[in-house]
């Protein structure tokens, strides 16, 4: 179980003081939808009112969100909160069905990148009010890059717990073994590239490389493999126009896809035989991966070798990274929503962003008095600390928020794939996929 | 009242009524779990299906008519012309080859050997092996660089190709891992030559025939019917292809949609782009073309199944 880093006094202290803010949003006036004291459902005098929150964390995570439950509902014995998991890849779908049969739990998880479907089609309320009656709430302490996917016309409608920047996770071993130099504050696109040749070693089942991630046309393709040299894939913030038939974008992916095709650097599809570059990493076979701070309690746990996380390296044009991250909301089927703000207030507070994402080096706590949590966990690496800094300079939360993310990323990659396995060049596929995206990309947001 | 000479009037189908209400009612009791399960769970939501696939639904919001819309989308629609041909190339080569492939084999078992209950035990298993794990074993077994497949090539100086990293490979390595499940046919073959009676084999003898023709004339006509369905439900099956594909392309349908089969376009748009009504409009035509085949086929096989008494209506 990873540690959780809280005393059971201060716990029971700020789960009070939660309870007491609850109290004040009981104060507030109705919110749009019957939302604030519309508590008809809830349980009679004496019995606990229940609240059920789904989440969707990795199996080794979940003892910590039970021991946090354990506590809070130790410290708000009104209140039964019910936690349920269900692992990443289904939730979405379960999710979806539960709400098409208005049978949403209380509280749900919700990723960036579907936050807009399910604000748009009426599934969270708007937590605007509870925000606002909320006295210590400080919405001002969240990370400005955590709160861009959930907002519908000002108000907010999901509470980040996390946004993290996508960063360079290199081999401290390796690179010591291969006498390269470790990665600085200036290091360059180039000088990754140079690192990833000198890394490379081996051949066969016994070839270990230098670099594993290379750009596909998903939602973290722009910020982190194009605006480095000045080009970009989609618009921002509309999302309605594909830009990557240009020669700035022409020029980067072919730098990019020379890792795999020129160096041999990267390895292909078929030589990937570890699941993937997180999977080539964990395991030693990749030098350098790029990936957020969410995978870092998995790489305490099983590297069998010293790594760290740096900066992204600088591009010609432009110095950027992507963020990422993922929140809470109070659903439209909650019967006691009232009641589900006082968990999701408390587990959202900076001492829950403690308890959960700073102690245990998750990491990337969406408030900011979170994050010296984080710094001293046990469970980070050397250098956590340029995480926060990286967040605040110039990482960008240009990432694809539409709806029809996965049809984008669907119908371009059927012809990114012939770039991969080297059957199609740069310059017809990047022509071809503008021309397939078009009348995609222009659902959104029409004029 | 009136005296007839006639007998006075005899009932007596009211005691067989009683019987056969009683059985009727039997019937329906015993029918009824089977009944309800395929209103709720099968008939219901087909029928939602068909309704579904007249609106754009998205889940998350209700449904809206919009009459045949989904229907003309997908006549304009590249990738289900893509999807439908890549099903078809799979029905069409995985088909004929594990049918094939499993009745040679039951020929094989069915010849009175030391060791037979073991063969036929070894041969069956792998068809009891869940799909996912197959897939997943076949993912190594066809790898590129170090899979079984390419080490057995290069023993004998052929270098592999990249298999489900190949456009042109890909499709064909699904339909050479889904032979690993002919095990299934086989039996039902196997218990069809069981029952074809050896005194149709003594008769063709006593004619003067072969080995050959014993097998042309006295096995492949008995054993039509099973031939038959085998293909039926084997075709029906492979039109059906999801999990492998899904597994083994990581949920692509890729290289470059090689091997974007028709369920997985139906669920891609069903479940990642939540076009519920596309989706359904996918599944109707999907019944449908299932449909046309299965006509087709029974028709057809008025001419070569054969039905001691009987003809190929069953």
């Amino acid at each position: 179980m990873q540690s959780v880093g809280l005393s059971r006094r201060k716990f029971l202290q700020w789960s009070a003081m939660a309870a007491g803010g609850a109290a004040l949003v009981a104060c507030v006036p109705a919110a749009p939808g019957g939302q604030s004291g519309s508590e008809g459902a809830a349980a009679p005098d004496g019995a606990k009112t229940e609240i059920r929150v789904a989440h969707a964390w990795d199996a080794s995570f979940w003892p910590t969100q039970e021991a946090f439950d354990a506590q809070f509902n130790e410290a708000n014995p009104e209140l039964n909160v019910i936690g349920e998991n269900t692992p990443w890849g289904e939730f979405r779908n379960k999710y979806m069905t539960q709400a098409a049969a208005n049978a949403l739990p209380d509280i749900m998880y919700c990723q960036f990148a579907w936050a807009q479907q399910f604000i748009s089609q009426g599934s969270f309320i708007n937590h605007q009010p509870y925000i606002d009656a909320q006295a210590d709430f400080n919405l001002e302490d969240f990370t400005a890059p955590s709160l861009v996917s959930y907002k519908k016309e000002g108000d907010l409608y999901v509470i980040p717990y996390d946004e993290g920047p996508l960063l360079l996770y290199w081999n401290v071993d390796m690179f010591d073994e291969a006498g390269v130099a470790h990665p600085t504050v200036d290091w360059t696109m180039d000088d990754m590239l140079d690192a990833a040749i000198k890394l490379t070693k081996g051949e066969g089942p016994e070839k270990v490389y230098g670099f594993a991630g290379l750009p596909a046309p998903d939602g973290a393709m722009n910020a982190n493999y194009l605006y480095p040299w000045g080009a970009k894939f989609w618009n921002e913030p509309e999302e309605n126009e594909c830009h990557l038939n240009t020669p700035e974008a022409i020029e980067a992916l072919t730098w990019w896809m020379s890792f795999m095709h020129e160096h041999g650097v990267t390895p292909t599809p078929a030589e990937d035989t570890f699941g993937g570059g997180w999977g080539g990493f964990v395991a030693g076979k990749v030098a350098m991966f790029q990936q957020g701070t969410w995978y870092t309690p998995v790489l305490t746990k099983d590297a069998k070798f010293k790594w760290d996380l740096w900066h992204w390296p600088k591009g010609p044009k432009a110095h950027t990274t992507g963020t990422m991250g993922s929140g809470y909301a109070i659903t439209k089927d909650s019967k006691a929503p009232d009641k589900a703000w006082i968990y999701e207030n408390a587990y959202l507070s900076t001492e829950g962003q403690i308890f959960m994402w700073g102690s245990t080096g998750r990491g990337s706590p969406s408030r900011i008095s979170a994050w010296d949590s984080y710094f001293n966990s046990p469970n980070v690496p050397p250098s956590a600390k340029v995480v926060l800094e990286i967040l605040t300079s110039y990482a960008v939360h240009d990432v694809l928020d539409t709806v029809n993310g996965p049809e984008i990323t669907q119908v371009a990659n059927q012809t990114w794939d012939l770039v991969v396995l080297g059957e199609m060049d740069i310059p017809t596929a990047v022509a071809k996929i503008t021309e397939d995206l078009q009348p995609v990309l222009a659902k959104n947001n029409p004029a | 009242m009136q005296a007839t000479n006639t007998l006075p009037t005899v009932r007596p189908r009211r005691g067989i009524g009683k019987m056969a209400r009683q059985e009727e009612i039997a019937f329906w009791l015993f029918i009824l779990p089977w009944l309800i399960g395929f209103i709720a769970f099968s008939g219901g939501p087909i029928l939602a299906s068909l309704g579904i696939s007249l609106s754009e639904y998205s889940i998350l919001s209700p449904p809206k008519f919009i009459g045949m819309g989904n229907y003309t989308q997908l006549l304009n629609d590249e990738l289900f012309y893509k999807a439908v041909a890549n099903t078809v190339y799979y029905v069409g080569v995985s088909v004929p080859l594990g049918v094939t492939l499993a009745f040679l084999m039951a020929i094989a078992l069915n010849q009175k050997l030391r060791g037979q209950t073991w063969f036929r035990t070894i041969f069956y298993l792998p068809s009891v092996v869940s799909g996912i794990a197959v897939a997943l074993l076949w993912s190594w077994l066809l790898n590129a660089d170090f899979g079984l497949f390419n080490f057995l090539l290069s023993l004998v100086g052929i270098t592999g190709p990249k298999w489900l990293f190949s456009t042109t490979w890909a499709m064909p390595s699904i339909i050479i891992m889904s032979l690993w499940g002919v095990g299934g046919n086989m039996v039902v073959f196997l218990a069809g030559l069981q029952g074809i009676p050896e005194h149709l084999y003594e008769a063709a003898e006593l004619d003067g025939a072969g080995e050959w023709g014993k097998f042309w004339n006295v096995t492949i006509p008995m054993i039509s019917p099973v031939i038959f369905f085998n293909m039926i439900v084997t075709i029906i099956g492979a039109f059906q292809i999801f999990d492998q594909v899904y597994i083994m392309t990581n949920g692509k349908g890729g290289p470059a949609n090689a091997t974007l089969v028709y369920v997985l376009y139906l669920y891609r748009n069903g479940f990642e782009y939540f076009k519920m009504g596309y989706a359904s409009a996918l599944a109707v035509v999907l019944f449908l073309i299932i449909l046309a085949i299965t006509v087709v086929q029974f028709a057809v096989a008025r001419r070569w199944v054969y039905y001691e008494g009987g003809d190929a209506r069953g």
